[in-house]
């Protein structure tokens, strides 16, 4: 950009916003360079912003939104950065626009049950107001403390939960959103069910701000639960585990969430040694239905051979398990994690053709323990944590890899990408998934609100 | 700075840039006032890297930036690789100090002040003295006494805060102890000058303080201050070695375990504010409470945040003299925090945060009083004598 112009942008910004709340040092810009992505191994500062900026007000996002339009500046829409794959790099510069400060929670309707919100609150700050009214969102991810409710959305964010109370997508009623030109969009009205319009609100589920700037959510909520509780068991293997997790799926049992996964130490739960598979299972209601639900799936714990934590146990390790996230790329040095989906039928073909195949070409492994995982429920997110390629031309390989996974998850009738989004990590094969109508598609609909690619342009995919 | 030591903070910066998942923010008093990336520990081990590889050239507000954190590690207990955030900040104001960097304009007058006057408040060495008018006598004799009571700059030279010095020593009298005072002759333990930065001028200090400190030929110090208490117990090396360090509530912990001081009677709810530098740096979470506890009829509400996740008061490392404002709300944050238990006594043990609290108190019109642990103590055994 221009040096001339981008001075003229951030005199006209300063003014609509003031000094604080634009951001143009280079302390200050080098940091909202990225989400948690790798630009590319060496080079690691490649993209930086021209300019930040933290508006609090939706009238706020609107000047941002005119300014840049007026010269045709990207603009990168931000909620909390936990991002993996790339979609707040600015590739092509611009302005970020941090939606931190749009923290506020607008309106909690008891007896209708939502709540409205500007997107900047994170996932845990509104599930702690929300108890205060003795509500919940239920959205529970290991970025809870960071993700914020619009980059949730906009990444189509999972939930630990979602068996009972579904992801993100399933919560949204209605979206107010600033379009590219700056007009205000409201998708519709905070009702709870309607079957008139389209449903414009899930256009912005997963958009990855490409669409347009979230700048008022409303989510519908549940009362707290009158008990909480957890099931625990150790199998021999994930495999065995994952016996219980497709027995508990196809059961009437409706827990919040699970999983199946290869451990790597849970002696702390009270594992028996040798034990190398765990799964768990959430419940939540009466104190009689999670009683009896409990009842039930440990009764399938012991018909699959599966040793049971004790209650105690399984519910720390439930507190524990989300608390995981944070700093773990630091602790164990792991840098990718796959989220793909495939049919439950081809789990097996799948893990066998990614580590003992792809992984094997690039020479690359699992973190100890963190070869199979399966979140149990209907969103069934195979997932597994891998090291990179090393040597010379590291970062290509790195790509190689990436798109032998794509290919394989695909074939297999599955998907590249469960809820991670695309940004630009994956926006090379869409076409995999895709077919070229459904992109046409996509394309039309993303230059019916955005002409001039002026919204988090080359994410997601290309205009 | 010695390479080992930059090697370390960039080591640190790295190991987080790494990661980048952003948990430090949680809970962290300047970023939950600012929201601004570089004001988080994330922020700031990124700005570290950047400087270290050449892509920031540091400015002014690379120094506000390296300034903005009050070191309190609230962080490190957000992130599960324990990364060592204030660790790394700490070293980094160091770095820039040693590369030239101009002093923020706030710093100045309180850097000047140890220069000339031995201590941050810029007060003569004689007023060191001025709240032991009772206890003159105890001033320390070479090799006579077993303990000295190392008051520190902030308890004897802030005239709000004399009353601890007074109460901590009227506590150590009633226990019959025998203890001694340096009086005017007590030096600065240098806490302050190395939070800020400034290496040289710390080792000066710390040399010159740790020779008169085991010149004394004294077998433990006790000290109230939670600042004195770090630097002296994990910052001064060997310098001390062989003697004891003990935080006040140690100390009186063990006077009332031991039944040397019997606490009285207080009808009173109370809540306890952990100061960083005993809580999350030192560990020291049990003794005040004890002692809380040994108070018949004191009830003890813990805040929402207490212990490790207890939030900073605002006044650490240099923050309340750059970031006023910022120091202010977090303050009020944490006063407001405090009102929620239901308490009438917000409890704690650090001048700063007794200053700082009880500022945000007095200015939200909040009905809490905001005490020092050994004048709360003090309180309950003279109403029990008298």
């Amino acid at each position: 950009m221009d040096a001339a112009v981008m001075e003229e942008i951030k005199s006209a910004l300063v003014r609509e916003l003031g000094e604080s709340k634009v951001l143009s040092n280079r302390s200050d810009i080098v940091l909202y360079r990225k989400d948690t992505y790798r630009i590319d191994f060496d080079d690691d500062y490649r993209y930086i912003p021209d300019l930040v900026v933290l508006p609090e007000t939706t009238e706020e996002v609107r000047a941002v939104v005119r300014i840049a339009a007026r010269h045709k500046v990207p603009l990168i829409p931000k909620g909390g950065g936990s991002n993996r794959t790339g979609m707040l790099v600015p590739i092509h510069g611009g302005i970020v626009v941090d939606t931190i400060k749009m923290n506020k929670v607008v309106e909690v309707d008891h007896r209708n049950l939502y709540v409205t919100v500007q997107p900047g609150i994170t996932l845990k700050d509104l599930e702690e107001h929300l108890e205060e009214h003795k509500l919940a969102l239920n959205q529970e991810q290991g970025s809870l403390k960071v993700a914020t409710v619009g980059g949730s959305i906009s990444t189509s964010g999972f939930s630990r939960k979602h068996q009972k109370y579904g992801t993100i997508a399933d919560r949204v009623m209605s979206l107010e959103v600033v379009l590219a030109d700056g007009r205000v969009l409201r998708t519709g009205p905070k009702v709870l069910y309607t079957s008139t319009g389209y449903r414009l609100h899930q256009l912005f589920v997963g958009a990855e701000g490409t669409l347009g700037i979230i700048t008022e959510a409303t989510l519908r909520v549940e009362p707290l639960p009158e008990a909480r509780g957890a099931v625990l068991a150790f199998y021999d293997d994930f495999w065995k585990a994952n016996e219980a997790a497709q027995r508990t799926m196809a059961s009437c049992v409706t827990f919040t969430g699970g999983e199946a996964y290869e451990a790597h130490d849970v002696s702390e739960y009270g594992a028996p040694e040798g034990k190398k598979g765990m799964f768990y299972v959430g419940l939540e209601g009466t104190a009689g239905e999670v009683e009896a639900q409990k009842s039930y799936i440990k009764k399938i714990v012991e018909q699959t051979g599966g040793i049971l934590a004790k209650d105690d146990d399984a519910i720390d390790f439930l507190k524990l398990y989300t608390e995981q996230w944070c700093g773990a790329r630091a602790k164990t040095h792991f840098e990718d994690v796959l989220t793909t989906y495939v049919p439950m039928e081809k789990m097996e073909e799948f893990y066998d053709r990614l580590w003992n195949g792809i992984c094997k070409k690039y020479d690359v492994g699992p973190l100890p323990g963190e070869r199979f995982s399966l979140d149990v429920g209907r969103y069934r997110i195979v997932a597994g944590r891998f090291y990179l390629p090393k040597g010379e031309d590291r970062w290509h390989k790195y790509q190689d890899l990436l798109r032998e996974i794509a290919v394989l998850a695909t074939s297999l009738g599955g998907s590249i990408s469960s809820c991670h989004g695309v940004g630009i990590q994956h926006k090379g094969y869409l076409d995999l998934e895709y077919s070229e109508v459904a992109l046409d598609t996509m394309r039309r609909i993303k230059r019916a609100f955005d002409p001039d690619n002026i919204m988090n342009p080359g994410k997601k995919l290309d205009a | 700075m010695t390479s080992h030591e930059t090697e370390k903070m960039f080591e640190i910066a790295e190991t987080c840039v790494y990661c980048r998942c952003g948990c430090c923010k949680d809970g962290c008093p300047m970023y939950s006032e600012l929201l601004e990336e570089s004001i988080s520990p994330k922020g700031r081990n990124e700005l570290i890297r950047a400087v270290g590889k050449g892509i920031v050239e540091p400015d002014e507000r690379t120094m506000r930036i390296a300034y903005s954190c009050l070191l309190c590690k609230r962080d490190e207990f957000s992130c599960g690789a324990e990364i060592k955030n204030a660790d790394a900040t700490e070293a980094f104001r160091q770095y820039l100090v040693e590369r030239g960097m101009p002093l923020l304009p706030e710093h100045e007058l309180l850097i000047k002040n140890i220069d000339n006057y031995g201590n941050p408040w810029g007060e003569p060495k004689s007023a060191r003295k001025r709240w032991a008018k009772d206890f003159q006598k105890r001033r320390l004799v070479r090799g006579g006494t077993g303990t000295l009571y190392y008051v520190g700059c902030t308890f004897s030279l802030d005239r709000t805060l004399q009353e601890s010095a007074r109460a901590m020593a009227s506590l150590m009298e009633a226990s019959g102890e025998s203890y001694g005072l340096l009086l005017d002759e007590e030096l600065c333990c240098g806490s302050t000058i190395k939070r800020l930065g400034h290496a040289d001028k710390y080792e000066n200090i710390r040399a010159a303080n740790a020779k008169v400190l085991r010149e004394t030929g004294v077998k433990r110090i006790v000290t109230a201050c939670s600042g004195c208490f770090k630097t002296l117990k994990q910052d001064y090396g060997d310098l001390l070695d062989g003697i004891e360090i003990l935080h006040s509530t140690q100390y009186l912990a063990r006077l009332v375990e031991n039944g040397r001081l019997r606490p009285g009677q207080l009808s009173a709810k109370a809540t306890y504010h952990d100061p960083c530098h005993l809580g999350r740096h030192a560990g020291l979470y049990d003794d005040p409470r004890s002692i809380l506890g040994a108070i018949k009829g004191l009830q003890l509400i813990e805040m929402k945040n207490s212990r490790e996740l207890s939030r900073c008061c605002g006044g650490g490392a240099g923050v309340k003299t750059a970031y006023p404002e910022i120091s202010r709300k977090a303050a009020l944050r944490r006063v407001k925090e405090a009102e929620r238990t239901g308490a009438q006594l917000l409890v704690t043990t650090c001048p700063f945060c007794v200053q700082t609290l009880r500022a945000a108190a007095s200015e939200s019109g909040s009905k809490l009083e905001v005490v020092e642990l050994s004048v709360l103590l003090l309180r309950t055994i003279a109403r029990k004598g008298g």
